[in-house]
């Protein structure tokens, strides 16, 4: 997707290319691919996005594998800044922003919608889903409806999870030990912050 | 893909039994009225609901003559997945029965809690899934019902 202007990766990284590689494969540390395949995922094309590849390699960011007669590129885990570049991506371009604008179109039934779970960790895995809370008066079948899409864009599947502001207060009162968890650990916020979801519940001493 | 190209993969041939059809159908009719129960707890009402949907995708299955090989991982999956096929259930709605069989998968295998949203969703789409079955058998195996 391209960044707007309000967005801080667009800010850090004005090189277009540059930011649709490092998405890709920085988000997707599993994956090794060949410069055509790249180019058709982040919808560039294979010469100026070889020079790119070649420059991010050259900076240790990538690694750079011969298979055959092609040339694989992957994130390089062993940069010394991997997990912090990593995560500036997932938060910013990566797959906040999709999910974000995946929410849109109900935003005004969502009070509060974050990533959780071992993405918001950074944790994940090759396989891991995507853990999304949404807190509001949407449906179940609504929250699907419109995050299914992105799951092809995100290369994961998502799973949501939808609790209407009364539920989510109840289950906090009642120090459902879930919800409690899911209180204390990282998230990755799609609409909404952590002051307005501490205003529908405080996590309580056990 | 077509339900004949599934055979031996996920699924299996069997002949379309009206005494099967009449006893998930009965089956999957009392499974949708304990998940009404307010009672009892979210969880088993979710549980209950989501037993209607698969019965309901195995009725679906069988009055096409199949049926899954259950001894297959993902045999739900399968079932759910090809109400397009079996019934002409829209994609959108077997998008939805997908969300809720991995949210069920969630919650038995890690004790996750069952929001209301899904209990109620789950109901809704067992509720709407019973009444485009017999809508289906009635126009296409009256002979089932």
């Amino acid at each position: 997707m391209e960044a707007t202007i309000s967005n801080p990766a667009a800010l850090l990284f004005p090189a277009s290319y540059r930011r649709r590689v490092l998405c890709l494969l920085l988000l997707h540390p599993e994956r090794a691919l060949h410069v055509r395949e790249i180019a058709r995922l982040t919808g560039t094309t294979a010469g100026t996005l070889n020079k790119e590849l070649t420059r991010l390699h050259g900076a240790g960011l990538l690694t750079r594998e011969r298979v055959g007669n092609q040339v694989r590129y992957a994130a390089n885990r062993a940069s010394p800044i991997y997990t912090e570049l990593a995560g500036i991506l997932r938060k910013t371009i990566g797959l906040a922003d999709v999910l974000a604008d995946a929410l849109a179109p109900s935003a005004p039934a969502i009070s509060t919608a974050f990533i959780f779970g071992s993405v918001a960790r950074g944790a994940e895995t090759a396989g891991s889903d995507v853990d999304v809370m949404l807190i509001g008066s949407l449906t179940f079948g609504e929250a699907v409806q419109l995050l299914y899409p992105a799951q092809a864009t995100v290369g994961r599947e998502i799973n949501s999870m939808v609790f209407s502001a009364d539920d989510w207060r109840a289950r906090i009162r009642a120090k459902n030990p879930f919800v409690h968890e899911v209180l204390a650990k990282p998230k990755i916020f799609l609409i909404g912050n952590d002051d307005e979801l501490e205003k529908l519940g405080r996590r309580q001493p056990r | 893909m077509s339900l004949k190209n599934l055979v031996g993969v996920s699924l299996d041939e069997l002949p379309a039994s009206r005494e099967l059809v009449t006893r998930l159908l009965k089956a999957a009719k009392s499974q949708i009225a304990d998940a009404r129960v307010t009672s009892i707890t979210a969880e088993t009402r979710f549980g209950a609901a989501y037993s209607a949907i698969r019965m309901l995708a195995d009725v679906a299955l069988n009055a096409n003559g199949y049926r899954t090989l259950t001894n297959r991982p993902g045999h739900h999956q399968t079932a759910i997945q090809t109400l397009p096929l079996t019934i002409g259930l829209p994609a959108q709605t077997v998008q939805i029965l997908d969300a809720l069989r991995k949210q069920r998968h969630v919650t038995e295998y890690s004790g996750d809690l069952v929001p209301e949203s899904a209990v109620l969703e789950c109901v809704s789409q067992a509720q709407a899934l019973q009444t485009a079955v017999r809508a289906w058998l009635k126009t296409n195996r009256p002979n089932l019902l």
